[in-house]
């Protein structure tokens, strides 16, 4: 009787790349469906022409080359239906179609495939079509969050994507099902959201140092504007945004995988999406933004390698000169435990 | 929870001659020789050795290469068994001094489950221990040998105390499961020196040494998160007491010796019983239809233990030592040795099938590393051969524990890639070996690996 003999690990975790896939592409489904309720058979058409396509590309592309055909990962699909998504209702359909034949063929596998591509094929194919055809896909609406129920059911939107921003809801439940991580999306949100009142704070502090005002009460109050909600957040609390929180943001071979250079990298996403949402508006100022910070993932993963194992990072150590500073009598902390 | 023994004695045991990290034994029985239960077979030749005894009544009838749960094959004394249960007679050692001790160790044969004779980890030569640990996170052996739970939490102490007089060291500790409530409840209120113990748990910066100077004794138990993995003496090491070890070093440079529950239980029998170390308890696991445990003799062929079990289906896979770490077996007629600790069945439906798919850099290797390696770039850079590179990356912090391939949605075979280059850079760098590194020294590898 043979036995079968392999290097350990002997069991491996259930999740692979096709589930991982499969799994974003259920959390689009509600809101595919729910656009399509909203905008009527265009767009239906639209995202059965852009998955379509996609999957075609894939599948012409690997039997040409002559690799193995991996249409069945799911991967093809998802970036069909991601660039659907982010197509006006309006776009003729031959629009998806060319632009999920680009996403495949030169997002994904002109640079080599799954794994190696440095810019989100969503997002090389919508910068292509914005720039090529801009006629066709400039947004007839820009939503905005006027009243709590634009959350369910935005009656401003201009994307597909745009129509219910609480059904991106999905996407929240694949990071605690940790089928996304979790640190790109959370710095990306927070520096988005708060972007808008930490620029809303410096301008009432300049304007208080212009009146000059000396009184330091004065100066501390305005801490408070972090808490009030501005008018420039319910232009952010859209469904692009939320969108490109999720789902663009978090692609995994766009971002860097150090753990510090997750961090950064939802920073540096979060700031250029808010300085173009900022100026311009915050549909195109996501993805533009998102691809630009594609371009620098690299360099934030080269630049966080963890250092060796037990050594101290800088933080801890100018903590502890400052620690070794204070006279024990005033530290409340556990006192040399660093050795037996 | 009671260990079961097998139901029936097998017909042949295998004995290897080296079920340690050292020198192989000699053997000093021959072919036809009638050997008696505890009785030596192999005798160690150097300090970094450990002796051999039968597990049971019956003939020798040779001397041979023979499978070993390793992978390799080893010199072994293959023993035909009667029904006899006659044993040679066990000598108790009363108040044996330190030097007994550790002749006592070395006699009986105990070994850490890692693979370090137990005396050359308490006297390292060249070496000082002052600290003692007992690693019974592990601690499947509660119920192994054991009737009650409190029965297990006084010998542990007893057999600490054993350890620390053997090694000279003025502080102990066991170390235990945080989530392990039987253990945790076991040692809760222990006499020791006319003290109740309490359960200290291991959080942060609050290691031993701050519960050494708290509690205000020598002997402190406490509790941590599981570690599993197979170089996990450094990590464990620096977790519990704080003390650094540096790549290539093991615990006993910065005077820690580490050892299981299976050999502290094993001084502590050979102490008051006199019995060498011929039996061990092993965990089954897999859709198996038998005790959880089980009390078998050293050299029992797995083929005897898996008889005694109604397994359904067809066998696919053997593992020995766990499924994240262990080596799958390409026979059953491998002996249990002191190193097995437990052997894992798999169905044919079971052994995994996956095809490497490229690298999607969703960095889940990366979050499950407890060493903070990046393993997504150590396996691409091993699999293009960039040893140098991986070595720049702190390849050798590795510790094996396999966690990383286990996640890996893409299925690629990380631990095995790095394992790979770690063997590479090891074998390139030997010669040139820098001064700093205290035990690339050829000879006695004794300690860990």
């Amino acid at each position: 009787m043979g036995y079968t003999i392999s290097a350990p690990p002997h069991i491996k975790s259930s999740k692979s790349f096709r589930s991982i896939n499969m799994a974003k592409i259920l959390a689009l489904i509600p809101l595919s469906l729910v656009s399509v309720y909203f905008f009527g058979i265009p767009a239906l058409g639209i995202i059965l022409a852009s998955v379509l396509a996609a999957v075609l590309t894939e599948y012409g592309i690997q039997m040409i080359t002559k690799q193995k055909v991996t249409i069945k990962d799911g991967h093809a699909a998802m970036i069909g239906l991601m660039f659907a998504l982010l197509m006006p209702p309006e776009a003729p359909l031959w629009i998806p179609v060319v632009g999920a034949f680009f996403a495949i063929a030169i997002g994904k596998h002109a640079f080599g495939g799954i794994g190696s591509y440095i810019f989100n094929p969503v997002l090389v194919a919508w910068v292509f079509v914005r720039s090529a055809w801009g006629s066709y896909t400039t947004l007839t609406s820009i939503p905005h969050m006027g009243q709590l129920s634009d959350l369910v059911l935005e009656n401003g939107a201009g994307l597909l994507v745009d129509v219910s921003p609480i059904l991106l809801i999905g996407g929240v439940y694949l990071i605690y099902k940790k089928y996304i991580e979790w640190r790109v999306p959370l710095v990306f949100a927070l520096t988005v959201f708060f972007f808008n009142q930490a620029i809303a704070f410096f301008s009432s502090v300049i304007s208080l140092v212009q009146e000059g005002v000396l009184n330091p009460l004065m100066y501390l109050a305005t801490m408070f504007i972090f808490l009030k909600v501005t008018d420039e957040l319910s232009y952010v609390m859209i469904g692009v945004v939320f969108f490109g929180i999720l789902f663009l943001a978090t692609d995994s071979p766009t971002s860097p995988v150090t753990k510090n250079g997750r961090l950064i990298y939802g920073l540096a996403c979060g700031i250029l999406v808010s300085i173009y949402g900022y100026f311009g508006n915050y549909v195109d100022g996501t993805l533009y933004g998102i691809f630009l910070a594609n371009a620098i993932a690299a360099y934030i993963e080269t630049k966080t390698l963890p250092a060796m194992y037990g050594h101290e990072s800088m933080l801890e150590r100018s903590y502890r000169r400052v620690m070794k500073k204070i006279p024990s009598s005033l530290k409340f902390e556990v006192v040399s435990d660093d050795r037996v | 929870m009671e260990s079961k023994r097998l139901k029936k004695i097998p017909e042949k045991v295998i004995i290897p001659l080296k079920q340690h990290l050292g020198t192989i034994c000699k053997p000093i029985v021959k072919k036809g020789d009638h050997v008696l239960i505890g009785q030596k077979i192999g005798e160690s030749v150097s300090y970094c050795s450990s002796d051999v005894h039968s597990s049971v009544c019956g003939e020798v009838t040779s001397i041979e290469e023979y499978p070993n749960p390793n992978g390799n094959k080893v010199l072994s004394v293959i023993i035909n068994t009667t029904d006899s249960q006659e044993t040679v007679p066990f000598v108790p050692k009363k108040n044996p001094s330190q030097k007994d001790l550790i002749a006592i160790m070395q006699d009986a044969g105990i070994v850490e489950h890692y693979g370090a004779p137990t005396h050359t980890v308490l006297k390292p030569e060249g070496k000082k221990i002052d600290l003692v640990l007992i690693n019974a996170t592990a601690s499947e052996w509660i119920g192994g040998k054991y009737a009650t739970p409190k029965e297990y939490a006084s010998q542990m102490i007893a057999a600490l105390k054993l350890l620390m007089k053997a090694s000279e060291a003025v502080k102990g500790a066991i170390i235990i499961r945080k989530d392990d409530k039987e253990s945790i409840d076991a040692f809760e209120g222990v006499q020791v020196d006319g003290k109740a113990l309490r359960v200290a748990p291991i959080l942060g910066t609050r290691r031993l040494g701050h519960y050494f100077k708290d509690q205000n004794t020598n002997i402190v138990v406490a509790s941590q998160q599981r570690i599993y993995g197979k170089n996990i003496l450094n990590f464990f090491t620096y977790n519990v007491t704080g003390r650094k070890v540096s790549v290539g070093c093991n615990p006993t440079d910065v005077g820690v010796a580490v050892c299981g529950v299976k050999s502290a239980k094993a001084l502590y029998d050979a102490v008051h019983e006199g019995k060498p170390y011929y039996e061990t308890v092993i965990t089954l696991e897999g859709t198996v239809d038998c005790p959880q445990f089980m009390l078998v003799r050293i050299g029992t062929p797995f083929k005897d233990i898996l008889e005694g079990c109604n397994f359904n289906g067809e066998i696919g896979k053997i593992i020995a030592n766990g499924v994240i770490t262990g080596v799958a077996q390409y026979t059953n007629e491998v002996p249990v040795t002191k190193g097995t600790t437990r052997i894992t069945l798999q169905t044919k439906e079971e052994v995994i099938r996956d095809e490497s798919l490229a690298c999607i850099h969703c960095a889940r290797c990366v979050d499950a590393c407890p060493v903070s390696l990046i393993p997504s770039r150590l396996s691409v850079l091993a699999d293009q051969g960039r040893f140098d590179e991986c070595r720049q990356m702190h390849i050798q912090f590795c510790i094996e524990c396999g966690r990383c391939a286990f996640v890996c949605p893409s299925k690629i075979h990380i631990l095995q890639l790095i394992r790979y280059a770690k063997n590479a850079i090891e074998g390139a760098y030997e010669d040139a070996a820098p001064k700093e590194s205290s035990n690339l020294k050829i000879g006695c590898s004794c300690g860990s690996e």
